[in-house]
This record gives structure tokens, C-alpha cells and sequence, in this order.
């Protein structure tokens, strides 16, 4: 059951990370793609009006975790207490900024909402990669398993870290671009007119940036914690994840060479999925590592009893299902009535 | 003040006041939206069904912006019981893991799925869709008020969990975790009470536009509907389910309901104060207006029920704030008593139709908007303040449940960050809320103008 529970609850952070992840990108690039008030107005619209259902997976994830792993819900949830209230701020701007940003026929209001919007995201997206850095390298743990981390230290990755690192930094920078990559991918799908043009262009360009990075990551963490790359290349399902991201890296090739926006967006896709995955495995058995006294902890120790985990997983299957049918429901709903006004009127310019 | 433990529970009390002004809206509302969207459905056209559908449009618009505040305010608290409550939620996340996943799996999946079809579906769903959607969101939203009560409900009256041999609790029956009989007088109480904010706030915005003289037919609509579900949720919010609240609390937390009765002595023909300070150094009220018996009959059914006072508990058991404690649950009372009143006067009016023409009871509807929000608000302060000084009653106490990494100073750099934000947040709402009710309902104002019109405008 410990095993199931981490699967499931890699798997909802991956579908955060893969449905939010392009909520955000298109955030951080919002200026880029929509120079004109009027072009940003269109790319709120791509995002769609069932948007917030994204977001949701990463609140389902912190409950799941909680109930699954209780312990280390309470350690990382306190060990990284201020970048979680940022997290926090960016997620509330972000939703107002998104919302609310072009209900009133203003200029001044929509400017302040649209600055909002691109700051929160970038934030975030900055935020989910130097957390994941974080676990990556490791927390100074006490004796019981609590840790407390500075924003920064002396800016290196031994003894007394800080939240921010040169590693932790160039992971965040990783996840900015591979979240922009991925944002602009999804604009050059659902975006209609000048935004999607200029989405098109930029997916490709922001994707070899990425890919570079990923290349850069894995070199770096092969320095940090080379017992972490260690496992992904031993482990089956290591393995598995590289092929993963080498198809989704020859999808995004084959989809950008031939101007197929569907298979690149797949293929940018499948390499996150691949990536995520993979860092599942190699952290796998060690939730919470440890770079300090205490001792690293292992999921079998964090896990809640047997029990809990057996009776909360049919309610999990369940709500799953269900939460998917009611966006397939939705989404097709939409799409059916709407075939060539979708991206015009499923989102009113303003109340 | 160095103690982390007064700034968190600041910070937590803080954060979910200020949230919960929010659902308790969205809770209310929708209910009547989706009845207004049935009638429009079952009418089928015509004036009599366009009544229905404007009013669903106007409310669902001020619906969509409350529902939206109310969802970026709730975010941080999944989150709180994990950055400022670590112990806690090492030791009981076994347990109450439970429904904050289920909460987050069930209902939000649900919501946000249909809340924006909700809003903008006008152009593209059918009346009976709408009214499916409708259903939906309203669903989700008192599926979601289900799981944080009996959330809630196992912290007052522990149910269902075992002790696991490294000290934390887990569920061992679901069952009696999730159908632990303190959550259904809890969920009824307080899904009546929403409805008690729903419709005032319904009833003031006819109110207004009634005194104004503008929109009467809608005017008319939102005055009927809200002073009739107004009166019935005020009554059923007091009896039964306060009622049925309050002998809960009797039955097993006596020491709450001598704190918030101000009882210091025990006995019986206990009397219910209604007025007076309390004065926990020398134990005694000062300046009170009793009703002899009253407390009796209403903890026991009986006026020579013994109702034990503060005295017959070691001082360590004591809520630690006694008199807030009072005061939020007389306040409560208070308010309610008089809901109950005003609405009886309302629906009287109503019926011999002189409701509308009637200034100063017009005035009063359309003042009275924010004192539900303040008898909930009481409400729940002395649901929370009566539970001290535990977490989980007779279970774990609250100083023990604070985060042990995190230092008061950052807490409060957070609680001011929060205020700040929310401090934003709130009057983005008001602007915005508030320009929604002076434009007003009706077709005049269509919020679908057609986009090739706008196209034109803004090029």
C-alpha cells in the first residue's frame, strides 16, 4: 500500500505539474504572446473556463499527502514555511489576476491584473522548481526529522542550506522555461489568430532552451547526489522514464520541424510526465533526505497505518474518475456547441 | 510576544474568518440559483420564465466573484495545518487526512469543473443543462461544507480513530469517522445558517432596489424569495439544529457551555444569562438579566436539570479565553433572536402586500446584509474557543500542536502578509460586488453583449 500511495501521489503531482504547469506558462509568457490588451484578452480565453480544475490536482495532492504520509506532510509543510505562503500569495494573485483581471472595461485595471498575472506565475513557477531542487538535495533534518531552511545560506549544498542554492537556482530556471515551453505549447493549440502565430513561434525555441537545461540539470545533480541519478538508471521503471522523455523529446522535434502543434504539445508532455516520473523513482525510498543530523526518512516510516491507506484507496479511484468525467464532460460540452466560436465567447470579455 | 502558538492561532483564526465569509455566501446562494434556474426551466419562456432567468444571471454573476474569493482565500488552509500546526497534523493526519483529501478529491473537482460553465454557460447550455450545472456547483459547495465539518466535528468529539503504537491516531472505522453523529447537527446548523446569509443578502439587494424605485420587478422576486427563505432558515437555524447544537455541547463538553453561559456554580434551574459581564477573577457575572430555569430546560429538557458550572472543573480544563467565548455565543443568540423577528415582520408584511412600500422595514432589510456575517462569525468563534484548550477534545491540547521549526517572528510576518493581501482581496470584492448591484439586473444590462460588437469597440 506504501508503494500504491507514492505512485498515486507522484501521479497527481505530475498532473498538477502537466495541467497547471501550462496555466502557468502561458502566465509567465503572457506579454510575449499578447502584446496588444486586446491579444491578452485571447490568451486568458485559451485558457479556458474550467481552468481553476488544473490547479486542483495540486490541493488534492497535499491532502492525499497528508493522509497518506502524515509525517512528512508536517515536515515539508513547516520546513519550507515562508516559500509555501509565497506559493501561497502567488496562487491567490494568480486566481484574482485570472478571474477577475478582465471583468472591468478598464485599462488601468486590466494593466494592474496583467502585471499580476505575470509576476505570480513566474513566481510560481520559479517556486515549484527550487522546492523540487530542495528535496532533491536534501533538508537539514533534526534528530526528529523536522528541518527549518533560511531563504539562503552561503549559497552552497552541503552543510547548512539554505531555500535557495546554486542547484536549487538552476532548478528553478529549469522549470520556468520548461513551464513557458509548455505554456506556449498549449497557446499554440487553443489560442485562435495572432496569439497562436507567435505561440508557434516561440514553443520551439523555448523547448531546445529547456531541453539544454534538462541536460545541465542532470549533470548537476549527478554532483549533488549522484546516488539519485543512480537509481533512476538502475531501476526499471527508471529506465522506462528515459525512454518517456526521449519520445516526448522526439515528438517535440518531428511535431516543431513539421508544424504540428498537436504532436509537439503530446511530446512536451510526455517528457515532463518523464521527468516527474523519474524523480519519483530516483527519490524512492527516501522522502525526506537528509543533509543534516538527522537521520534521511523513508516513506515506510512516514507512512500512515496500513489501514488507512487500504480504506482511502476505492473513495481515491472513485473521486478520480469521477473528477475526470466531469472535465470530459464539460470540455466536449463546450467544444460541441461551440465548434468555431470555442476560443471567442466561451470566456466573455468582460461582465 | 515571543509564543508561536498565540501568533498561529491568530494567524489560522484570521485566515478562516476571513475565508469563511465567503462560502457561507456561495453556500447560500446557490441553492437559489439553482431553484430560479428550475423555474426558468419549468416555465419555459415567456415573462414569467425570463423573471427567473435574470435573477439567476444577476446572482450568478455575484456568485462567480464570491465563489472566486472565496476559493484563493481557502487555498491557505489545506495548506495552515501543515505550516503552522506540524505536530498536529503528524499526530492526526491519520485521521483527518482523510476528509481534507476527500474535500479536495470530491468537491473541488466538481466545482471548478462547472463554476465557470455556471457563469458563462448562458450562450452555450440548454435551461435544463444550466439548471444540471447549477445543481453541480451547489453540489459541490455543500459537499465541500460536509467534509470540513466532519473534519471539524472529529476535533470536538473524537470518533472512529485508534491509537497507533508511535502515539498518532488513525482511522479505524470510516464509518463512524465519517458519520460521526456531532457532524450532522453541525452540517445542519450550519448549512441553515448559510442559507440565513444567502437570503438576507438576497433580501437587502431587493431592499435597495425597492427603496430606489428601480428594477421593482426583480425587486419584488429577491424581497420574496429572500424573506421567506430568510424566515424559515432563521427558525430551522434556531430550532432544530441549534437546538440540537447546543444539547451536544451540553452532553459532552460541559465545561464549553458553562464558559459560554458564564456559569460559574453548578445546580439546577441553571439560569440562562442574557445580558452581563463576565467576571472570571471573582467567578461571577456582573450586572446580569437572568432567566431562572432557562439553561436547565434547554441543556436537559428539563427546568431541574443539573447543569454543572466552571467551578466543578480543575482550571486547566477551562477555555482559555472565557470571556471572547461568551460574548460570540451571545452574540449569536442575540442576532438570531432577532433574524427571526424581523423576518416574521417581513413575511407579514409580504402577505398583506405591503412589504414593498414599507420604508423603514425596507431599511432595515437592506441594513441587516452584514449581521448574518457576524452571527456566523460568532458562531464559529464559539464552536473554536469552546473547543479550547484542546485540538481534539480530551485528545490533545492545542499548545502542544504548533509547528516546531517555525519561530513566532515568522508567523507573524506571514499573518501580516496574509492581512495585507486579503486587505486587497477584500476590496477588489466590494468594487466589484458593489458595482454589480448599482448596474443592477435586467436586460438593459446583458453581460453577452454580442462580440462582434465589442470587437468593433476595441479593435
Amino acid at each position: 500500500m506504501v508503494e500504491t500511495w507514492y505512485i498515486l501521489l507522484t501521479f497527481m503531482l505530475a498532473m498538477f505539474i502537466l495541467l497547471d504547469g501550462w496555466n502557468i506558462g502561458v502566465g509567465v509568457l503572457h506579454y510575449r504572446l499578447g502584446p496588444t490588451d486586446h491579444e491578452r484578452r485571447e490568451v486568458i480565453r485559451a485558457l479556458g473556463s474550467s481552468w481553476s480544475w488544473n490547479e486542483v490536482w495540486l490541493i488534492a495532492f497535499g491532502g492525499c499527502l497528508f493522509l497518506s504520509f502524515p509525517k512528512a506532510y508536517a515536515a515539508y509543510f513547516s520546513g519550507f514555511y515562508l516559500a509555501f505562503f509565497l506559493l501561497l500569495w502567488c496562487f491567490i494573485l494568480r486566481g484574482l489576476a485570472i478571474e477577475l483581471g478582465h471583468v472591468i472595461d478598464d485599462r488601468l485595471w486590466r494593466s494592474f491584473w496583467d502585471a499580476m498575472l505575470r509576476f505570480s506565475s513566474v513566481l510560481l513557477a520559479l517556486l515549484i522548481g527550487i522546492a523540487s531542487g530542495n528535496v532533491v538535495r536534501g533538508l537539514p533534518l533534526d534528530a526528529d526529522g523536522w528541518f527549518a531552511l533560511p531563504f539562503f545560506t552561503h549559497l552552497g549544498v552541503h552543510g547548512d542550506v539554505g531555500l535557495l542554492d546554486w542547484y536549487t537556482i538552476s532548478a528553478g530556471i529549469f522549470t520556468l522555461v520548461t513551464l513557458a515551453a509548455h505554456g506556449a505549447g498549449y497557446a499554440a493549440l487553443t489560442a485562435s489568430g495572432t496569439v497562436r502565430d507567435r505561440a508557434s513561434r516561440i514553443a520551439p525555441r523555448l523547448w531546445v532552451l529547456a531541453v539544454l537545461l534538462l541536460v545541465v540539470m542532470a549533470c548537476e545533480t549527478i554532483a549533488v547526489r549522484p546516488e539519485f541519478m543512480r537509481a533512476m538508471s538502475t531501476r526499471p521503471l527508471g529506465l522506462l522514464g528515459f525512454l518517456v522523455i526521449a519520445a516526448g523529446v522526439g515528438g517535440l522535434v518531428v511535431g516543431h520541424r513539421g508544424a504540428r502543434t498537436g504532436l509537439a504539445f503530446a511530446g512536451g508532455c510526455a517528457a515532463i510526465t518523464g521527468v516527474i516520473s523519474n524523480g519519483a523513482v530516483g527519490l524512492f525510498p527516501t522522502m525526506l533526505p537528509s543533509t543534516g543530523a538527522g537521520q534521511s526518512r523513508t516513506v515506510f516510516e512516514l507512512a500512515a497505518t496500513e489501514h488507512n491507506l487500504l480504506v482511502a484507496l476505492p473513495w481515491w479511484t472513485l473521486a478520480t474518475m469521477l473528477a475526470i468525467g466531469y472535465l470530459v464532460f464539460i470540455v466536449r460540452h463546450q467544444r460541441a456547441r461551440h465548434e468555431n466560436k470555442f476560443s471567442r465567447s466561451a470566456y466573455p470579455k468582460r461582465l | 510576544m515571543d509564543d508561536v502558538v498565540f501568533w498561529s492561532r491568530l494567524q489560522f483564526g484570521f485566515t478562516i474568518t476571513y475565508h469563511y465569509l465567503f462560502p457561507q455566501l456561495t453556500m447560500g446562494l446557490a441553492p437559489l440559483i439553482a431553484a430560479w434556474k428550475w423555474k426558468a426551466m419549468r416555465a419555459g419562456g415567456g415573462p414569467d420564465g425570463e423573471r427567473y432567468v435574470t435573477a439567476a444571471r444577476f446572482w450568478s454573476i455575484i456568485f462567480a466573484i464570491n465563489f472566486v474569493v472565496g476559493v484563493v482565500t481557502g487555498i491557505p488552509m489545506e495548506f495552515q495545518f501543515g505550516t503552522n500546526w506540524a505536530n498536529f497534523s503528524a499526530y492526526s493526519g491519520g485521521v483527518i487526512g482523510q476528509t481534507l483529501a476527500m474535500e479536495g478529491m470530491f468537491a473541488f473537482f466538481l466545482e471548478s469543473a462547472f463554476v465557470g460553465a455556471l457563469v458563462w454557460g448562458d450562450r452555450w447550455l440548454s435551461p435544463r443543462a444550466q439548471f444540471a450545472v447549477a445543481m453541480c456547483v451547489a453540489g459541490g459547495a455543500w459537499l465541500s461544507g460536509y467534509f470540513i465539518l466532519v473534519t471539524n466535528a472529529f476535533m470536538q468529539h473524537p470518533a472512529g480513530y485508534e491509537t497507533a503504537a508511535d502515539g498518532t491516531i488513525h482511522v479505524s472505522d470510516f464509518a463512524a469517522y465519517l458519520l460521526n453523529p456531532w457532524a450532522f447537527v453541525m452540517y445542519a446548523h450550519n448549512m441553515t445558517a448559510a442559507l440565513v446569509t444567502g437570503s438576507f443578502v438576497v433580501a437587502a439587494v431587493g431592499a435597495f432596489y425597492a427603496l430606489r424605485g428601480i428594477f421593482s420587478e426583480q425587486a419584488r422576486l429577491f424581497l420574496t424569495w429572500g424573506v421567506t427563505v430568510g424566515l424559515v432558515s432563521s427558525l430551522v437555524v434556531a430550532y432544530p439544529t441549534g437546538d440540537a447544537q447546543a444539547k451536544q455541547v451540553a452532553k459532552h463538553q460541559e465545561v464549553s457551555l458553562a464558559a459560554m453561559e458564564g456559569r460559574f456554580d453548578s445546580g439546577s434551574m441553571a439560569e440562562v444569562n442574557i445580558i452581563g459581564q463576565p467576571n472570571v477573577a471573582e467567578r461571577r457575572i456582573d450586572n446580569p438579566i437572568r432567566l431562572p430555569g432557562a439553561l436547565s430546560y434547554l441543556a436537559t429538557g428539563s427546568f431541574h436539570g443539573d447543569v454543572r458550572g466552571l467551578g466543578a472543573f480543575p482550571q486547566d480544563q477551562w477555555p482559555t479565553n472565557i470571556e471572547l467565548l461568551y460574548y460570540s455565543f451571545h452574540v449569536m443568540v442575540g442576532l438570531g433572536t432577532l433574524f427571526i423577528a424581523l423576518m416574521l415582520i417581513a413575511v407579514v408584511q409580504l402577505y398583506r402586500r405591503k412589504l414593498l412600500t414599507n420604508r423603514p422595514l425596507l431599511w432595515v432589510l437592506m441594513l441587516a446584509a452584514p449581521f448574518p456575517y457576524i452571527a456566523t462569525t460568532a458562531g464559529w468563534m464559539t464552536a473554536e474557543l469552546g473547543r479550547q484548550p484542546w485540538l481534539i477534545y480530551g485528545l490533545y491540547r492545542t499548545v502542544d500542536g504548533a509547528s516546531r521549526t517555525v519561530h513566532a517572528g515568522t508567523v507573524l510576518f506571514t499573518l501580516i502578509g496574509c492581512a495585507g493581501l486579503y486587505f486587497l482581496v477584500g476590496v477588489v470584492y466590494l468594487v466589484l460586488v458593489g458595482r454589480e448591484i448599482f448596474r443592477g439586473p435586467g436586460p438593459r444590462h446583458h453581460p453577452y453583449a454580442a462580440d462582434d460588437e465589442q470587437q468593433a469597440d476595441h479593435g
